[in-house]
């Protein structure tokens, strides 16, 4: 039991980095977001979503296999395209 | 919204659907699959699925939230009540609507209206302006007719239904009814629903004889839209392959309505068979169902009816009708017609 727990807490460290990791993402997500506003450039710009799948393929060594990087990252890309569009638009709301 | 695309899409057509659905305001969750990639749109996008349905590399659109809006459960997740006086539609109490298809005279009127009020009906119908499927049928007495059902209503302290067909006699029938009946054959009449949709009393929205559910919920729509809240379903059977009776009730038709909406489902098994034999079995059906009241024709001399002759019950036959109902309610939770009455006069 006591072994479940140490991993557990290794776990819960681990998620505290990925989450200020994601958000210090998102925070040039939303600048990007800005700049492609006043270029009036697209919020989807599939090439560079393809790019970033590649890099992050790239750079896997497991136990994850591409795939699941690929699903993982794709979610981490469908949210900053939304962040993207909300520092492009702000009236047009949020959800969660 | 759920975009599946096919198989073999290329990377070019799930890029060009991604585009479209960002262009169109949704948010975007792509997930690509061993074999598809799967395209979940969320927010506040507006789009045409059978529009996407058409693209290169789409397999197929899946809707997730109901065309409708104020109709939803969704919007409202508990039951609507419409109360009418001390008459409340849509709660515990099963309510029976019941009358003459048609006012004809001042005495076939006091007489059919004596006698559905001795049974446990709570609400009086009868119409004065009649849709036939023919011009030279009876069309209806027309006002004269709404103000004998009025007043045979309110001798025997009874609210009143009756058909509205056109907008120009919105004014005159809210004068004499308390609830507004919207025909079948009205049903996509969306003027008529919409002015009504203004109107100051319910709305009973008979099922057109071959509209769908969904569609049947957006023609509801149309009058909840224009601030009127208080409408209330009636399934009176469909048009189906089946001729030897005039209509198919589609029962099933409760449970669906009572999961997608919060609207009272009223239940017409005059129309849904067209024969008088017929029309106990399915109001007994119905009430196990749910259905949240009846509307019934009656006649105090059927043989003679001008319209509808064949479908209208005999006041004893309705009588025992209610007898029965009575004892099935209860066994789902429902009452009907608590007060005592009169005579039961009925034998199995």
């Amino acid at each position: 039991m006591s072994d479940i727990t140490a991993l557990r807490t290794q776990i819960d460290a681990i998620d505290a980095q990925i989450v200020a990791l994601l958000n210090a993402r998102a925070v040039h997500a939303l600048a990007i977001g800005r700049l492609k506003e006043q270029a009036h450039e697209p919020v989807y710009q599939p090439a560079r979503e393809a790019d970033v799948l590649a890099h992050v393929r790239s750079l896997n060594q497991g136990p994850l296999d591409d795939g699941a990087v690929t699903r993982l990252f794709e979610r981490i890309i469908d949210e900053a395209r939304r962040l993207e569009r909300l520092a492009a638009h702000p009236e047009s709301g949020g959800g969660r | 919204m759920v975009v599946v695309m096919q198989e073999r899409a290329s990377e070019a057509q799930i890029q060009a659907i991604i585009a479209q659905l960002v262009e169109m305001g949704f948010d975007v969750h792509r997930s690509s699959g061993a074999s598809r990639t799967v395209l979940g749109a969320v927010g506040n996008g507006n789009a045409d699925p059978q529009l996407l349905e058409v693209q290169d590399g789409v397999q197929e659109v899946l809707r997730i939230s109901e065309p409708y809006k104020l109709a939803s459960r969704t919007f409202k997740p508990e039951n609507t009540v419409i109360t009418i006086g001390d008459v409340r539609i849509g709660g515990d109490e099963v309510i029976v609507m019941a009358g003459p298809c048609s006012a004809e005279s001042e005495e076939q009127v006091e007489a059919t209206t004596a006698a559905v009020k001795r049974a446990g009906a709570k609400i009086l119908r009868g119409g004065a302006f009649k849709p036939r499927s023919s011009p030279y049928s009876f069309q209806g007495l027309g006002e004269p007719g709404l103000k004998m059902l009025r007043a045979a209503a309110d001798r025997h302290d009874l609210y009143l239904v009756t058909e509205v067909m056109e907008i120009k006699h919105i004014p005159l029938i809210e004068q004499y009814a308390d609830i507004f009946q919207v025909g079948a054959r009205n049903m996509q009449n969306y003027s008529l629903l919409r002015e009504l949709g203004h109107a100051r009393k319910p709305v009973l929205l008979k099922r057109g004889i071959s509209a769908t559910i969904e569609e049947w919920l957006l023609s509801a729509e149309y009058v909840l839209a224009g601030g009127n809240m208080e409408v209330m379903l009636c399934e009176r059977g469909i048009r189906t392959f089946e001729s030897y009776t005039r209509n198919t009730l589609d029962i099933s038709a409760i449970p669906v309505v009572q999961k997608l909406s919060h609207l009272p489902v009223v239940v017409d098994p005059s129309h849904g068979t067209g024969r008088r034999d017929k029309v106990a079995a399915m109001a007994r059906a119905a009430v196990a169902a749910g259905a949240d009241a009846l509307i019934i024709e009656v006649h105090c001399d059927p043989d003679h009816a001008k319209s509808d002759g064949a479908q209208s019950m005999f006041p004893a036959q309705f009588e025992r009708l209610m007898a029965e109902l009575r004892i099935i309610a209860p066994a789902i939770g429902r009452s009907i017609c608590v007060e005592p009455v009169a005579r039961l006069g009925w034998s199995r």
